[in-house]
């Protein structure tokens, strides 16, 4: 019984010490990955927020990016957005903060691939976007690209992907 | 000389039916129970709840389906087949059903497919439509996808190719189940 008590003792702190090195010294997939989550926390807005807080959000979701981040916005059924720098995007980020009165954003499903010089990557994900009183599920696939930069990964492109290639109304 | 039988304690009924006559046995029963359910949602049936309008009249609403991830391991989707069509992952999937194969040419006219220049017939669509698009041929890795919902206007349906790599198996159920009633919008 002794015997099995130490096994599983020493199996608990050999995790303990893996989780531990993970946390201090996480991957560049991790950092990548828990920049994104922070990211998604940053552009989601509750009913109870104040307009500083959400003004500190936006800031603090616009220092992900670099200071000529572009993002292009191809949603089903809405206009296509393009940005070119950070300071647009700050501003659309500002926009949709002083215009909704609630969103939660996730980023599900996040695939990142690191290119072989390790300081530019690729993050598949699937954003979701849940407003209050919607019941539609909003949802789209991105590829978000980044680049290190004084050790840090800034996003400097977003693109719509197409899972499904649609294509346009014709006239009869 | 005559030697003592241990009494055994019997356990008591709470235990009894909370983990079991054996506790060890339970555990690795639970650990086995666990084990097939992973094993059978990563690489066999997944379950899915199916949300919007873009499969009415043929799946409501916020009902629940399952999708059968082995039923391309021996054969490609064929026309009519409900298939999950996966995003970056699978917590996100389309539901749509194919109607164009590898290298055929699909186009609308009037609500109408036509495959190859011949109408396709569709049962499954039971409101109008007056869709009208170009032409489009099928890459060879592709499958051309459609919902069964052509009553709203073509941009806000999601439909059109997919590469064959995104579609992860075929929904099994020809009706959702515990689905809400009636049309979402």
């Amino acid at each position: 019984m002794q015997k099995y008590i130490r096994l599983v003792g020493a199996v608990a702190l050999i995790g303990l010490g893996v989780w531990l090195w993970s946390v201090l010294f996480p991957s560049p997939e991790k950092a990548i990955r828990s920049l994104l989550h922070t990211l998604a926390r940053n552009v989601s807005f509750s009913m109870q927020e104040s307009v500083i807080s959400r003004g500190f959000k936006v800031e603090k979701a616009a220092g992900f990016f670099t200071a000529s981040a572009e993002i292009s916005l191809d949603l089903r059924g809405v206009e296509r957005f393009e940005f070119a720098s950070r300071e647009e995007i700050s501003q659309a980020l500002m926009a949709v903060a002083n215009n909704t009165s609630a969103v939660k954003v996730e980023f599900l499903d996040i695939n990142v691939s690191l290119d072989p010089d390790g300081q530019t990557a690729k993050a598949n994900l699937t954003g979701k976007w849940t407003v209050p009183g919607d019941r539609d599920l909003n949802a789209q696939e991105f590829n978000f690209f980044l680049r290190k930069e004084s050790g840090t990964w800034l996003i400097y492109r977003i693109e719509t992907v197409k899972t499904l290639s649609q294509i346009a109304p014709h006239a009869a | 000389m005559e030697a003592a039988t241990p009494q055994l304690k019997k356990p008591s009924l709470l235990r009894a039916v909370v983990i079991g006559r054996r506790p060890k046995l339970t555990l690795v029963r639970i650990v086995l129970l666990v084990a097939l359910i992973f094993l059978t949602r990563q690489f066999a049936i997944l379950p899915i709840r199916s949300v919007g309008p873009s499969m009415l009249p043929t799946y409501q609403d916020n009902g629940v389906n399952f999708v059968n991830r082995l039923a391309y391991f021996t054969r490609e989707p064929q026309r009519g087949d409900v298939v999950a069509i996966r995003t970056s992952g699978i917590s996100i999937m389309y539901m749509k059903r194919v109607i164009g194969l590898p290298g055929e040419t699909v186009e609308f006219k009037q609500g109408r497919v036509f495959i190859n220049g011949v109408p396709l017939s569709e049962p499954y669509v039971k409101y109008s439509s007056d869709w009208t698009l170009a032409p489009v041929k099928v890459d060879p890795d592709k499958y051309f996808v459609v919902g069964d919902n052509r009553s709203m206007p073509s941009i806000y349906h999601y439909f059109g190719e997919t590469e064959r790599q995104r579609i992860i198996g075929r929904v099994m159920l020809c009706k959702n189940i515990f689905a809400s009633s009636g049309l979402s919008r």
